[in-house]
């Protein structure tokens, strides 16, 4: 496929914390991928090229990608998370970037 | 800056958050009926919990000064497809607002420190709901004159005329 056919990428930074912490991997996973696909729906989903790219659990932090034209509604869709499993939880946009190195 | 509905201290971000209490002409509004009496006060902030205003009552506001508030809280509160119905009302009334020459302004409206966000959520809230760069900084600058003094909000038709003189 040519670069222009690609999809063009921009990668978010965020900060991830569920009931005061940051969830495990998998949760993590499970949270991120069901909140997007609720805000978006399965076709939304597959025109904004979203992949959780990095989380660490440690810390919270994580990366994920979307599509270039698309990233003020990616960050839209991580503020509209308020809760999860009856839990406060906030997944906090930090930055955004072309490149994962520059984040 | 943003508009709250609790008293910020420094640790929640007073600085850059009012508090509703500290402005007197902001209004709540629940229906389209209620909007007539509100839209001609000079200089009013107008939050319509329904996102329903007539037309008329958007060309009152326009004239007297004042903008329409959009309450991130609003989209916080529903979820499903009443989420998407409350954004769909933001889009009209925005794109309403435009037609009419109203100044309008993007807030949380939080009731507590977890429910408000950055300013670049905010941006991207504004973004998605059709604000051009030009809408949004026009819309900034509303809200501070508003707070602060009650002045005239630059409305965004005259900043898009006034761009395309130059």
């Amino acid at each position: 496929m040519k670069p222009t056919e690609r999809f063009k990428r921009r990668y978010i930074s965020f900060s991830l914390s569920a009931a005061g912490k940051p969830p495990l991997y998998q949760d993590a996973k499970e949270l991120v991928h069901s909140h997007f696909l609720s805000f978006f729906g399965e076709s939304g989903v597959s025109s904004l090229a979203f992949k959780l790219v990095k989380y660490e659990a440690a810390t919270g932090a994580g990366i994920l990608r979307c599509e270039r034209s698309r990233t003020d509604e990616a960050i839209l869709c991580m503020a509209c998370l308020s809760e999860w499993k009856g839990q406060p939880a906030r997944l906090e946009p930090l930055s955004t970037s072309g490149t994962i190195k520059r984040l | 800056m943003d508009i709250v509905r609790f008293e910020p201290n420094e640790s929640e971000g007073a600085g850059r958050a009012l508090p509703v209490s500290s402005l007197p002409f902001f209004f709540d509004i629940a229906n389209a009926t209620a909007a007539k009496g509100v839209c001609r006060k000079k200089s009013a902030l107008v939050h319509a919990a329904a996102y329903e205003i007539d037309d008329g009552d958007l060309l009152e506001l326009a004239r007297a000064g004042g903008a329409i508030v959009f309450s991130f809280s609003d989209v916080l509160a529903e979820r499903g497809f009443r989420r998407g119905i409350i954004i769909s009302k933001m889009r009209l009334l925005l794109a309403a607002c435009r037609k009419r020459g109203t100044g309008f302004a993007f807030a949380t409206l939080a009731k507590d420190s977890s429910h408000m966000r950055s300013a670049r959520e905010l941006a991207a809230f504004a973004a998605v709901l059709g604000a051009t760069d030009v809408e949004m900084k026009a819309a900034k600058k509303s809200i501070v004159r508003l707070a602060g003094r009650g002045e005239k909000p630059e409305r965004p038709a005259q900043l898009s005329a006034a761009k395309a003189g130059k």
